[in-house]
């Protein structure tokens, strides 16, 4: 039995809380994905996918429930640790790429590293790596306004990769992509998913790239109203 | 994330705004260059006053003249307050083994010399023949007025090289020749007995290189204040003032205590209003040292006024600067980047703003001080311990003024800063 990645129990989350205008935007969802999975969360947008992404990524904590990640509880632990938590165990992918600028495409992999404390032999040698692994070694000393959208978005999945993370957190990483280019990131997505086995999760709102992963999470209103494994099965432990 | 990371970061972020970058630092350029330039010049100032007074006797050189007493009744002077030939003489006397040389300027006269066509002007000291000593001249041919002169009234001159050039045509050809000057009305003559040339100190140099006409002609020369005083009419001569050259070992302060007391208590004692006061070498630069320190308290605080604008400035651009970067400080967040780091980034981008304002500072401030160190004719090395200050004072405005806008970066809510356009 492969363990559990992302363990969450009751995740409620409504802001101004304490006031009359408190909103409770998550109701209570459980969410439980085992490692190497490929998960997409899909739905409207207002049906929480984006707040459901902050905390599953760890930039923000949850109001009420419980969320265990990799193995770690991650209630009640301060600011530095969850800074830790999201450098070491999760990967961002963003929509709008989010590359820092006048910083080369060699930099940018190792900026991860470089919180972790790696030393800068070792995080030149593994970000070069990891261009390789998408395939932009020959554009490692670009600037990210010398790429194209394409390959600024196959550079921040190798970003994404620097600290061998416990998952890929896509928040609609094809939304800023032409058809074909977004192809190419989705495979590039899915070798590191079958070769690496990756644990993915994939936040989009687009069905034909959702139907592509291991399962669809659907969020509606701020509330779980699907959940299937593609190829039939029932993913069973979300409700 | 080490500083040697940070640094990096920094230039390179300063590199993509040069210009902005240029314009902030100009308040710290300003501030930190006002204040070497003053200790700089401070420098060469002291310096060139001290190669001055050296070269006139130095530390060495006291004068004694006379004062009001505190509880004068009159406030003008009489014949019977000057001091006496008879006075100084006894003072000499009563305190020959510490006195090297008595230093008496007399009589003081302008008068004219014919040369060709033309009348050149001409300044007459009538001096004792310690007088040299206290001046930066040396002779260079015959001799100075001696004892013999002086007792005599002798007419006789020292003239100095550009006279004998310019009247006799060489230095040597000038000693012995007869040397027509008029004043008070009349011709009078006088024997050259010898030729000075003034030793030039910097200052000194400086300050004839600004006066023209002192190119060719020097006014002053010297004769036996006697002589003077017999074409006055006067047997005997008063002063205001006389200076000894104390012997080397002599502590000149204490000297001139015992000699103050000396005379106040044999010939002031009785007199109302006048006693007698000395003035040391050091005395005289420390009031020097005195006056720059007001100039320099002055020029530091606008220096320093200058600093804290310019720390403002800093600060202003480091808020322009975080809200710019609002969202690459949300991705650096997203990418597990502590609070400390985001922090330490932003502070260290505004210390290295400021110190190499300070640098540029300091090498703007030691030219300036140079420039100005040529025009007076010495250069000095800028004070170590202002460059130490300006560095670490630079270093303090980029923490100080810095540490708010860091400090708002790293507490940036990351979902925020990541949504921000």
């Amino acid at each position: 039995m492969s363990k559990t990645i992302i363990d969450m129990k009751g995740i409620v989350k409504s802001f101004y809380v304490g006031t009359p205008n408190e909103l409770e935007i998550l109701h209570g969802l459980n969410i439980s994905v085992p490692e190497g999975q490929f998960v997409s969360i899909v739905g409207a947008s207002g049906s929480g996918k984006s707040t459901l992404m902050n905390i599953v990524g760890a930039l923000d904590r949850q109001t009420a429930g419980h969320y265990s990640l990799d193995g770690i509880d991650i209630t009640k632990i301060d600011d530095n640790e969850l800074s830790s938590i999201r450098n070491k165990k999760i990967g961002f992918v963003f929509q709008t790429f989010n590359l820092i600028a006048r910083t080369s495409a060699l930099k940018n992999v190792e900026l991860p590293m470089l919180y972790a404390g790696i030393p800068s032999r070792e995080r030149a040698r593994r970000a070069k790596e990891l261009l390789e692994l998408v395939e932009m070694s020959d554009r490692a000393g670009h600037m990210p306004n010398e790429l194209s959208g394409g390959q600024k978005q196959r550079v921040a999945i190798a970003r994404a990769m620097a600290n061998d993370p416990a998952i890929i957190l896509a928040d609609e990483p094809t939304g800023a992509l032409d058809s074909k280019t977004g192809r190419l990131v989705m495979d590039i997505f899915h070798k590191l998913h079958k070769e690496q086995g990756k644990t993915i999760v994939l936040i989009t709102h687009n069905p034909d790239l959702a139907e592509e992963t291991d399962r669809v999470i659907t969020l509606s209103d701020g509330s779980i109203v699907g959940d299937r494994m593609i190829g039939g099965q029932n993913g069973g432990d979300a409700e | 994330m080490n500083l040697f990371e940070n640094i990096k970061m920094a230039l390179a972020s300063l590199k993509s705004n040069k210009m902005r970058a240029i314009l902030t630092m100009l308040g710290i350029i300003i501030g930190i260059s006002s204040i070497i330039m003053i200790t700089t010049l401070g420098n060469i100032l002291r310096k060139s006053l001290t190669d001055t007074l050296n070269s006139q006797g130095g530390s060495k050189l006291v004068a004694f003249q006379i004062t009001l007493k505190p509880d004068y009744v009159r406030d003008y002077y009489m014949t019977e307050d000057l001091i006496t030939e008879e006075m100084i003489e006894n003072v000499s006397k009563r305190f020959a083994d510490e006195i090297q040389d008595i230093v008496i300027q007399g009589g003081y006269e302008s008068g004219k010399v014919k040369y060709r066509r033309e009348d050149l002007d001409v300044y007459i000291n009538g001096v004792n023949p310690g007088y040299i000593a206290r001046t930066s001249d040396e002779i260079i041919a015959g001799r100075y007025i001696n004892d013999k002169d002086l007792a005599k009234g002798a007419h006789v001159c020292v003239i100095g090289e550009k006279q004998a050039l310019k009247l006799y045509g060489g230095i040597k050809e000038a000693v012995g020749q007869r040397f027509t000057v008029k004043f008070l009305g009349q011709s009078h003559d006088f024997t050259v007995i010898g030729v000075f040339k003034t030793k030039m100190t910097a200052m000194m140099s400086a300050m004839t290189s600004m006066n023209t006409t002192a190119e060719d002609w020097s006014e002053d020369l010297y004769v036996p204040y006697r002589a003077l005083s017999k074409i006055y009419g006067r047997s005997d001569e008063t002063f205001f003032a006389y200076y000894a050259l104390v012997n080397d070992g002599v502590d000149p302060t204490d000297f001139c205590e015992r000699v103050k007391d000396y005379m106040n208590s044999r010939y002031y004692r009785d007199n109302d209003s006048i006693e007698i006061r000395y003035m040391t070498g050091e005395a005289e630069m420390a009031m020097m040292d005195q006056v720059m320190g007001i100039v320099s308290m002055v020029i530091s605080i606008i220096a320093g006024i200058s600093l804290i604008v310019g720390g403002i400035g800093v600060m202003n651009i480091m808020l322009v600067s975080v809200t710019e970067r609002t969202r690459e400080i949300g991705v650096r967040k997203a990418l597990g980047a502590p609070n400390s780091a985001i922090r330490s980034q932003f502070i260290i981008e505004s210390i290295i703003i400021c110190l190499i304002g300070g640098f540029i500072g300091i090498i703007g401030g030691i030219l300036l001080g140079n420039v100005a160190g040529i025009i007076v004719g010495t250069v000095a090395p800028p004070s170590a311990g202002a460059m130490v200050l300006a560095v670490s004072f630079s270093m303090a405005i980029g923490i100080f003024f810095g540490y708010y806008p860091a400090n708002r970066a790293a507490k940036l809510d990351p979902i925020e800063a990541l949504r921000y356009e």
